[in-house]
């Protein structure tokens, strides 16, 4: 059988007729904000391709990476350390204040304590970590535990956020079974919510760490210690070749957490 | 007669409406402890609307519930939810917490009855709330089961393990909002079995809503036609004409929603 004899039907006329205006005004908008933010950014092609040479000689020098043991290499693995102490800490004591918000910040809640629980993450989300860790500078000194806090302060905004929303997500059906068995709503909640999202929260947990781990980066900054404290510092004594070998050290921390982060998820998804 | 009503379902004048779209006009049937009742009609006749009333996912407009020869009318807060419990309710999706094993999801039917303490992780539950679930599970003959996770059980074993849940709630009559219509016909056959036994020798006052006339021709000792929000055919399972299902389902009283 050759395809001319395939047997064909003629396509009803649809009832509702695309939006080609919509689709059209939505095209323009879009390109005209990809125009005005080319603009507003300076993008500048040419000026890249002149000014290789500068970035030759950058790359030059931090290649190939100081690997000096005990000036180099010990205090990196050190800072290293604190960073993931950092980044451990502050998503470990922000679990409870995002647990709370979350369950207060899930849809069915009364709307007075909906909106509230979403205001209050909204406004932690909204400040930057960095300014949490200037006004706990301001609190504590200098340090890593001032890393931590400002940490736990976002944290709890931006997980509380992703857990109320997956809580959301989930089929309401094992929790009315439960509900019109008698059960009461904690006991809902303990019993057919929480094994239902713990997966996800899980998952969520992670990706939060390993976010956490890297927000250190700024948090150097301002003095709250670690890896990146140290990327800061050599790039300030123009040593690029130490700062190579931090933000290769930086790398493998990363990569390790996001490892670990992605054998868990797999072990607890079904 | 009437003793048996006192311990089973009765419903009067039942109403209930979406939006001014009836669904419920006014309907009365009874459910005697160990009876297993099939409720039958087209898509949006009112049959699981009916059921969902009797266990309080929906609130009705109008019209009394009784369980076990007590009106749930006026009833409020921990008294009703204490009238209501001895109803228990078995889904189409079934419901079960896929992750935690079959004994746990059976544990959870009881619920109601523990202190929040000893509720907030089956390692908290009672050994004797475990032992309970474990004869529930044995009960729908999956005791060989207990420690599966629910969702590596097959939809008809999953069936089963939810309607233990239901037992293990101490419920005494058994609401069943289409408990087959996602499984294959072996499976199907075999939960029915199941809820015909609960109702014959455990004494349970089971109602189900099904599209199956042939499983209800087998296995319902009554049948109830719903239509357009009221009954319109009862009759026993095994009188259950071709004609009754043709008048229940004719083509041009369909409307579609």
């Amino acid at each position: 059988m050759t395809a001319t004899e395939r047997p064909r039907r003629p396509v009803p006329a649809r009832a509702r007729k695309p939006l080609y205006v919509a689709v059209a005004v939505i095209a323009v908008v879009l390109g005209a904000a990809h125009v005005l933010a080319w603009q507003a950014t300076e993008v500048s092609p040419g000026a890249l391709v002149d000014g290789w040479r500068g970035m030759a000689r950058f790359l030059g020098e931090a290649l190939p990476p100081d690997l000096d043991w005990d000036e180099v290499v010990q205090p990196g693995l050190e800072a290293c350390l604190t960073t993931l102490a950092i980044g451990l800490l502050g998503t470990t004591l922000s679990v409870p204040g995002a647990l709370v918000l979350a369950v207060l910040g899930t849809r069915g809640r009364h709307p007075v304590v909906y909106q509230l629980s979403r205001s209050v993450m909204s406004f932690l989300r909204a400040v930057p970590d960095v300014v949490f860790a200037l006004v706990f500078v301001t609190a504590v000194g200098l340090g890593p535990f001032a890393g931590v806090l400002a940490l736990v302060c976002h944290n709890v905004g931006v997980m509380g956020k992703l857990w109320s929303e997956a809580v959301d997500e989930i089929d309401s059906g094992p929790a009315d079974a439960l509900r019109v068995s008698g059960a009461g709503a904690v006991q809902v909640l303990a019993n057919a919510v929480l094994p239902a999202v713990v997966p996800s929260l899980v998952g969520l947990l992670l990706y939060r760490f390993d976010v956490n781990v890297r927000s250190s980066l700024v948090l150097g900054l301002v003095g709250a210690g670690g890896v990146e404290f140290l990327i800061n510092q050599s790039i300030q004594l123009f040593e690029f070749d130490q700062m190579a070998t931090y933000i290769l050290m930086v790398l493998v921390l990363v990569v390790a957490v996001d490892l670990l982060s992605a054998a868990v998820r797999r072990r607890l998804s079904d | 007669m009437t003793t048996s009503l006192d311990s089973g379902l009765s419903v009067r004048g039942l109403r209930k409406s979406y939006g001014g779209r009836t669904v419920l006009a006014g309907v009365d049937f009874a459910v005697a402890a160990g009876e297993l009742v099939v409720l039958l009609g087209t898509n949006g006749s009112g049959k699981s609307t009916a059921l969902r009333c009797v266990i309080g996912l929906t609130e009705p407009d109008g019209g009394e519930i009784t369980l076990r020869g007590k009106s749930l009318k006026g009833l409020s807060g921990t008294e009703l939810a204490r009238s209501r419990r001895t109803a228990a309710m078995v889904f189409q999706q079934i419901h079960l917490v896929r992750r935690r094993s079959a004994l746990d999801n059976v544990c959870a039917g009881g619920l109601a009855g523990l202190p929040l303490s000893r509720s907030l992780a089956p390692a908290l539950f009672p050994r004797e709330l475990r032992e309970h679930a474990m004869a529930c599970l044995d009960r729908v003959g999956l005791a060989d089961r207990a420690h599966d996770r629910a969702g590596r059980l097959s939809g008809g074993q999953q069936q089963r393990v939810a309607v233990a849940r239901a037992l293990c709630q101490g419920a005494k009559v058994l609401l069943a909002d289409e408990p087959v219509s996602a499984l294959d016909p072996a499976a199907a056959t075999q939960v029915m079995a199941l809820l015909a036994e609960l109702a014959h020798r455990d004494g349970l006052a089971v109602a189900a809503v099904l599209h199956q006339p042939e499983l209800a021709r087998r296995h319902a000792d009554r049948v109830l036609g719903l239509l357009g929000g009221e009954i319109r055919l009862s009759c026993r399972g095994t009188t259950l004409s071709d004609s009754d299902i043709e008048a229940l389902y004719a083509p041009d009283r369909v409307e579609e929603a």
